[in-house]
């Protein structure tokens, strides 16, 4: 018996309820038709789409670690004309709930991104990737200047001015509420944190570095607690809503991110072990009724 | 929700053999709603109810009936030492069938399958699936392990026409690996020709191709990489091949795991 109605809004956007697929693990949405019901979830946040294809890094890719897991995608993605043609109407045509992760990358780039997302107007919700750990240019080097972020959150809204915005940050960063701040004062509709947290491992008999690049991003349990401490940061930093995102491995996780005062959850790494996972948040979230999670503390929040 | 399921299931294991030192088959039963496989086909297995180790561990399907599935497990790590470390009646939260593009049947009426290791796995579920659909075909197997008693061989008389076994000890069979016994069968002409099937450590599949390709109409492998999602959506299984004239990364899990063995850029693949 759904006993509430989990809806809720960021900026102009609405959503069934706030329980999120994170960029990246859920890839197009649609590869997980036959694993998770995708009509179910608040929304899916697509792979990050730069302007142009991206191959993503040669080499390995993908690490486990204690609790935890490293990798090195580098994006790859199809790119934001086949994005918009082919990926995401497949995905608004299963049934689910977009939320479309656009890379920063350079400027010139990036305006061509913005007006190609504009151009499909299918688009009224985004995540700006200002956070990716594992491509040269852009991606962090970005994410970790406040001037930037609020740059390109502004150059967003200017571009979908229809649409939500939402700036994933970066946890590779000596204060987060900076860039928070920052994404607040460009006019994000909401924050989300965190991305990866920098990290890396040796293997072998030499103790080689695992990855060409050397450094990866570290995602699943290993990293809820820096999340946690994340959100609980921003949300008493900021007004907007915080999505959070970061090793969110069961409902317990869920909730202690509603109860540092998250809007909204992102699963992503737990996807690969637990499918299952988003729908069990989604239920809990359901059966709880219109009290919401124990500890959940009323923020209050400016209307944008 | 799409109309087929592929988990995650709840599988019950009925029943599990040390076949070898290293290498246990184990038998689960096909869960209610289970939908069919190819060979090339796998599932994944979540080992444990922690987050210790994280990722599910992906296992080619040995054999599929309309009530069991079979897989063969060798000791590796953690992962592996909790699957052969379970009994009758444990249950296991699995994903599958997964892969996209198996096997193809063979096009003309002789086979040669050529196993490494664990890579008997898909080859054996190949061999029997054409058993099965009756196809006239004639199967080969040549299959390498390193030491005699490491060979299945109970599993490979029922299954294949012909087999020859080949150890690195000299224990059993042809003293050397799979592919030094490829390359004499070739040259003294005893080698069948046809289609080429493999599956084992890339450094074998890859001199095996070197050595034998040519001799035959096509070879398909079947390919391995760590995984995380195994539906194609992290990227993280990622292959270098030859697609139409351009250099493009193929997912593992999902644009295979079978693929023809030439298009494969060996040199940017590594280990
Ligand atoms: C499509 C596919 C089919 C496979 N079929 C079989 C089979 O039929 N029988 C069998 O014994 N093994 C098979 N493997 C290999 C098997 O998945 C690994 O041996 C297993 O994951 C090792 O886990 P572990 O925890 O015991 O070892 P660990 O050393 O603890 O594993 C560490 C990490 O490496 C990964 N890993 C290690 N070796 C491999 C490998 N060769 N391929 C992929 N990931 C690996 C693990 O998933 C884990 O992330 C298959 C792999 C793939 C991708
Ligand atoms: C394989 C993989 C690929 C990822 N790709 C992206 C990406 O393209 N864009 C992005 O914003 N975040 C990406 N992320 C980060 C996740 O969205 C998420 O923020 C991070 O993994 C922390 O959450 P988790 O521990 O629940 O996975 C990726 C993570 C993983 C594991
Ligand atoms: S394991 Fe994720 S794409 Fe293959």
């Amino acid at each position: 018996m759904k006993a509430r109605d989990a809806a809720f809004s960021i900026g102009p956007a609405k959503f069934r309820n706030p329980v999120f697929l994170a960029s990246g693990p859920a890839g197009y949405g649609t590869e997980y038709e036959e694993l998770i019901d995708l009509r179910r979830i608040g929304a899916v946040v697509t792979k990050t789409v730069t302007f142009r294809p991206r191959a993503g890094n040669p080499g390995r890719r993908l690490w486990e670690t204690s609790a935890g897991l490293l990798n090195s995608i580098g994006l790859e993605n199809v790119g934001a004309e086949r994005f918009f043609a082919e990926k995401l109407p497949r995905l608004v045509e299963a049934g689910a709930r977009a939320v479309v992760s656009l890379g920063a990358e350079g400027w010139d780039e990036y305006r061509p991104l913005l007006d190609a997302a504009a151009a499909a107007h299918i688009v009224d919700a985004v995540e700006l990737n200002l956070s990716c750990p594992n491509v040269d240019c852009g991606g962090m080097s970005i994410g970790g200047d406040p001037a930037l972020v609020e740059r390109y959150v502004r150059a967003a809204r200017e571009a979908l001015p229809e649409a939500a915005i939402v700036a994933k940050l970066t946890p590779n960063t000596a204060d987060i509420t900076i860039l928070a701040r920052a994404a607040a004062e460009g006019g994000a509709h909401a924050v989300t944190a965190i991305n990866t947290v920098l990290g890396m491992d040796l293997r072998g008999p030499g103790l080689e570095p695992v990855f060409r690049r050397e450094r990866a991003g570290l995602s699943g349990p290993a990293i809820f607690p820096v999340a946690l401490d994340a959100v609980w940061r921003i949300a008493r930093a900021v007004d907007i809503p915080v999505v959070a995102s970061g090793g969110i491995s069961s409902v317990e996780d869920a909730e202690k991110f509603f109860a540092a005062g998250a809007a909204a959850v992102e699963v992503g790494t737990a996807i690969f072990y637990d499918p299952g996972l988003p729908e069990r948040i989604v239920d809990a979230l359901e059966a709880r009724g219109a009290a919401g999670p124990p500890g959940a503390k009323p923020r209050k929040r400016r209307k944008r | 929700m799409s109309a087929v399921r592929k988990g995650p299931w709840n599988a019950v294991l009925r029943r599990t053999t040390r076949l070898s030192p290293s290498c246990s088959l184990l038998v689960f039963e096909r869960p209610e709603g289970f939908p069919g496989a190819a060979p090339g086909h796998f599932v994944s297995i979540r080992v444990s109810d922690s987050t210790t180790p994280l990722l599910r561990r992906p296992y080619s399907i040995m054999d599929l009936t309309g009530s069991s599935l079979s897989l063969l497990v060798k000791a590796v790590g953690r992962g592996s030492a909790a699957l052969r470390a379970a009994r009758a009646g444990d249950r296991f939260d699995m994903i599958g069938p997964l892969g996209g593009v198996p096997f193809p049947a063979p096009a003309g009426p002789e086979a040669v399958l050529v196993a490494g290791g664990t890579g008997l796995a898909p080859l054996l579920f190949a061999a029997r699936s054409w058993r099965r659909a009756r196809l006239a075909v004639r199967t080969t197997l040549i299959y390498g392990a390193a030491t005699g008693n490491e060979l299945l061989r109970d599993l490979v008389k029922a299954a294949f026409g012909t087999y020859r076994f080949a150890t690195i000890d000299g224990g059993a069979g042809f003293h050397g690996d799979v592919v030094a016994l490829c390359r004499d069968l070739v040259s003294r002409g005893r080698m069948p020709a046809g289609t080429l099937y493999s599956c084992g450590p890339r450094g074998m599949v890859r001199a095996l191709d070197e050595a034998a390709g040519s001799h035959f109409s096509a070879h398909y492998t079947s390919l391995e990489e760590i995984m995380a999602c195994g539906v194609g959506a992290c990227r993280g299984c990622t292959v270098p091949v030859r697609s139409g004239g351009e250099r493009v990364l193929k997912a593992i899990c999902s644009d295979g795991t079978v693929f023809s063995a030439g298009d494969i850029l060996w040199e940017e693949w590594e280990e």
